[in-house]
């Protein structure tokens, strides 16, 4: 993985305006379990991983609330697991999962975060942007019905069966370009609260392997009242592209 | 980006001297004295007096033919240019092989046999001279066009413009051709402007200027975000 150092940055900044040579300069840190991370344990059946224990002030903008417990997506678990502050659990036991036995869930993409998400998902967290998936709220307000935890698994089944859908779908046509939102967006803000995160900045989109076309812009521009971004990520590189309908000026 | 004027004084300059205005008096000159140019395969070379060439410079029609002849200026016009001067303005004849074109259907079906889809190269150069946008080449930004919001000696051009169409070749079909031309027009401080030209000619306006009637033309920008650079919202409380 690839991390900016910030002397290299300083230095790289005069003497040009390239900011994708930030990328490669600067070393590997090293980062370490701290004493006490968070603990989460996956659950299989969902694809997320249910929070046992918070450490630290990173939850305020990571995972999502339902009825009182707080569940993580993938690639939330990923990148906690990756910066030492998530310990993720197995199922069955206390056996921690492995960060290789988490890149292969994301590489196989049935999560609902394909490789191509995560990169994205874990650069501008490390920008310390806040990010959550389209679509999904950050917090509900508790559901009337049956016990608390059946509602609760079923409304995450739900919203990951949607994300599996999704990511087949794409998968399964590589060869429509098919534009799809993937995270909204927010820009660092210490006081982000769930029960009321705003607007995002922008939705995160992908198109494929094609740029998007100007009706599949229009098409999801219709259905997303954010602005949209569309990232093109190649070998570790990530480029953001807004394309936006105007009218120019008339002048005088 | 803001309008990156050259000088002081060059906004108010060119607030006080509107490019419309300077079009109606070329207009206006041009109708008492007509002047006469010639089609080529790739431009038309317009004869005109000294006060024309002056005229012609300060709309940014054409580029100067330098020659020791002092009575008569000679003009280089493109297609578009030339098309739009004589269509649009009326205050140009152009002849091809010794015949004067006086019909618009001749002298389009001309530029049309010369330059494959110079239809969708000429809406799309109306349409941004309508808006009175100065229109120039863009070839030097890997572009189409560059415009300018006056005369390119008050002020840098803003948008490096890329005309697609359905019907042309696909122009940014590839990410690295996004990459390619967000970046060069980035580096030379201006916005990327695609303008999409499409619409569906009727079958009686086939080969006709009249077929101009029958496009639309949408714009959209493309702009490379740093996510560096904007951590800071200044909007939040």
């Amino acid at each position: 993985m690839e991390e900016k150092d910030s002397e290299s940055e300083k230095e790289a900044g005069l003497l040009c305006n390239d900011d994708e040579e930030y990328q490669f300069g600067g070393s590997v840190p090293k980062f370490q379990f701290r004493v006490g991370s968070s603990k989460a344990r996956w659950i299989a059946e969902l694809g997320m991983a249910e929070v046992e224990l918070k450490r630290g002030k990173l939850w305020t903008t990571t995972g999502i609330i339902r009825t009182g417990k707080t569940y993580c997506f993938i690639e939330e678990a990923l990148y906690l697991s990756e910066i030492g502050e998530l310990q993720l659990l197995g199922d069955e036991d206390d056996v921690v999962i492995s960060l290789k036995d988490l890149y292969r869930e994301i590489a196989e993409g049935k999560c609902g975060c394909c490789w191509e998400d995560y990169e994205v998902y874990r650069y501008l967290k490390g920008l310390g942007y806040i990010l959550g998936r389209h679509g999904v709220p950050w917090t509900t307000k508790d559901v009337v019905n049956t016990t608390p935890s059946d509602e609760d698994e079923s409304l995450c089944a739900g919203e990951f069966s949607q994300d599996k859908d999704s990511i087949t779908k794409r998968l399964s046509d590589m060869q429509i370009c098919d534009a799809r939102p993937v995270f909204d967006v927010y820009l660092p803000n210490s006081h982000f609260k769930k029960s009321s995160p705003g607007e995002p900045s922008f939705v995160a989109c992908f198109s494929g392997d094609s740029p998007p076309s100007k009706e599949e812009i229009e098409v999801l521009q219709k259905r997303v009242a954010s602005p949209l971004m569309f990232c093109h990520i190649v070998e570790g590189r990530a480029s953001f592209f807004s394309f936006n309908s105007i009218d120019l000026l008339v002048l005088p | 980006m803001a309008p990156r004027w050259k000088w002081k004084g060059a906004e108010a300059k060119a607030l006080a001297e509107p490019v419309s205005e300077t079009v109606l008096e070329l207009q206006s000159s041009f109708a008492q004295t007509v002047a006469s140019g010639f089609l080529s395969s790739c431009n038309v070379l317009l004869s005109v007096e000294p006060e024309q060439a002056d005229l012609l410079d300060r709309c940014c029609f054409g580029r100067p033919v330098v020659s020791v002849e002092k009575d008569k200026r000679w003009i280089q016009l493109s297609f578009e240019e030339a098309f739009f001067l004589f269509y649009k303005l009326k205050c140009v004849k152009i002849s091809l092989h010794g015949c004067s074109l006086e019909n618009e259907v001749d002298l389009w079906r001309s530029m049309s046999s010369f330059k494959p889809n110079f239809a969708i190269s000429y809406k799309a150069y109306s349409h941004l001279r309508s808006k009175n946008w100065i229109v120039r080449s863009g070839l030097q930004y890997g572009v189409d066009f560059v415009v300018y919001r006056h005369h390119p000696s008050l002020v840098h051009s803003e948008y490096a413009v890329l005309v697609q169409s359905i019907s042309g070749i696909d122009r940014l079909k590839v990410w690295s051709d996004i990459h390619c031309s967000v970046r060069l027009t980035g580096s030379v401080a201006k916005t990327l402007l695609v303008l999409y030209v499409n619409g569906i000619v009727k079958t009686e306006n086939m080969n006709l200027p009249l077929c101009l009637e029958d496009y639309i033309v949408e714009e959209q920008t493309i702009r490379r975000w740093s996510p560096e650079l904007s951590r800071e919202d200044k909007t939040r409380t």
